[in-house]
């Protein structure tokens, strides 16, 4: 017992030490991404409102020019597209501009990654997927792996025959009474 | 112990070489392309019919995707107002809103699906019905309140020209 005790604090201080970085990374991605109803967790989304001079409804080579001369978009223009007989659609970088072609009105919707939140986000999701299945497999094993040997680190009142394993009663209640209750 | 901790540093590295050659997943969305014909995105949608079912490639710019979880793309037709939406399976492929404006091929299966118009009954309602035993009625034709909805099931895509 003092031997198997012995290995797990070895493996839980090595492997703890090791996956901080990621622990931070999945954890602060968490808490973004589980309030992913109420913001945009990768994006900083903007909407503008301009006015240019109506150029009518005519042929879209010849309107475009003109609307590309009025906008005159700070940012490099990719694409055009006319998706409707008065809507002339003006894509930029991280933006784009729907322009009423009877009115004049403009409407700018831009977007931003997020710093840093955006790059915790993509590993977390694993958007990227191969190599990151592989690192984030490994991960969850380490992560099984700290909480098994975290059990038999502290011996008595404190540890899994005393409040220790009340504690991780409580925490294998939790999972259990809401698994009952949203079925 | 220290050489398992010395084991433990290795693979530590070699993941980290494993994550510097990821490379920009960008331009290639799910499987990438493969079939070897485009076809117009204007012959699909004036068509639909005749291509349910089909494995089809298409190119067009990006015009829209989703906002949630990027799990649909729309493409411009070579006709003006006009386009086509490839969905995926979320988190299968994520279309960032970066590639709106770039030109997309995207390959799938084309498929119809008739859907109903009327609003979508609360989740009680419907656990309600389904214990009284009654069954709610299918939208198995397309009639007044159904219609025939269209789309690209992706499994793949690819930003041209980057």
């Amino acid at each position: 017992m003092r031997t198997f005790r012995r290995v797990c604090r070895f493996l839980h201080r090595e492997l703890g030490f090791l996956t901080v970085g990621l622990t931070l990374v999945y954890g602060i991605s968490g808490l973004a991404l589980n309030h992913a109803h109420h913001w945009d967790a990768n994006y900083r989304r903007t909407r503008t409102e301009l006015h240019i001079e109506p150029v009518g409804t005519g042929p879209t080579a010849e309107i475009t020019p003109r609307v590309l001369a009025l906008l005159a978009p700070a940012e490099p223009v990719k694409n055009t597209w006319r998706a409707a007989p008065d809507l002339l659609q003006v894509f930029v970088e991280g933006a784009q501009y729907d322009v009423d072609l009877v009115t004049g009105k403009v409407v700018r919707s831009g977007f931003a990654r997020r710093a840093l939140l955006w790059d915790l986000n993509f590993m977390h999701l694993n958007t990227g997927k191969s190599p990151w299945t592989g690192i984030a497999d490994a991960y969850a094993g380490i992560l099984i792996l700290l909480a098994l040997t975290g059990i038999f680190l502290v011996k008595g009142g404190k540890g899994l025959a005393g409040r220790g394993g009340v504690l991780m009663a409580l925490g294998f209640i939790l999972p259990v009474v809401y698994a009952l209750a949203v079925r | 112990m220290r050489k398992i901790t010395l084991m433990l540093m290795f693979a530590s590295l070699l993941l980290i070489a494993s994550a510097a050659v990821a490379g920009d997943p960008g331009k290639i969305f799910g499987k990438g392309v493969s079939a070897p014909d485009t076809v117009l995105i204007s012959d699909v949608l004036s068509h639909p019919e005749a291509y349910v079912g089909k494995t089809i490639r298409v190119t067009g710019t990006a015009v829209g995707v989703c906002k949630h979880r990027g799990c649909w793309v729309a493409l411009a037709s070579d006709q003006e107002g006009e386009s086509l939406r490839v969905k995926v399976k979320d988190g299968e492929i994520v279309f960032p809103p970066e590639i709106i404006g770039e030109t997309v091929t995207a390959e799938g299966v084309w498929t119809s699906n008739i859907v109903s118009l009327k609003p979508a009954e609360p989740k009680h309602a419907s656990k309600h019905v389904a214990e009284a035993g009654e069954e709610k009625p299918a939208c198995a034709t397309e009639g007044a309140s159904c219609k025939t909805v269209y789309q690209l099931s992706g499994t793949g895509a690819v930003v041209v020209g980057e």
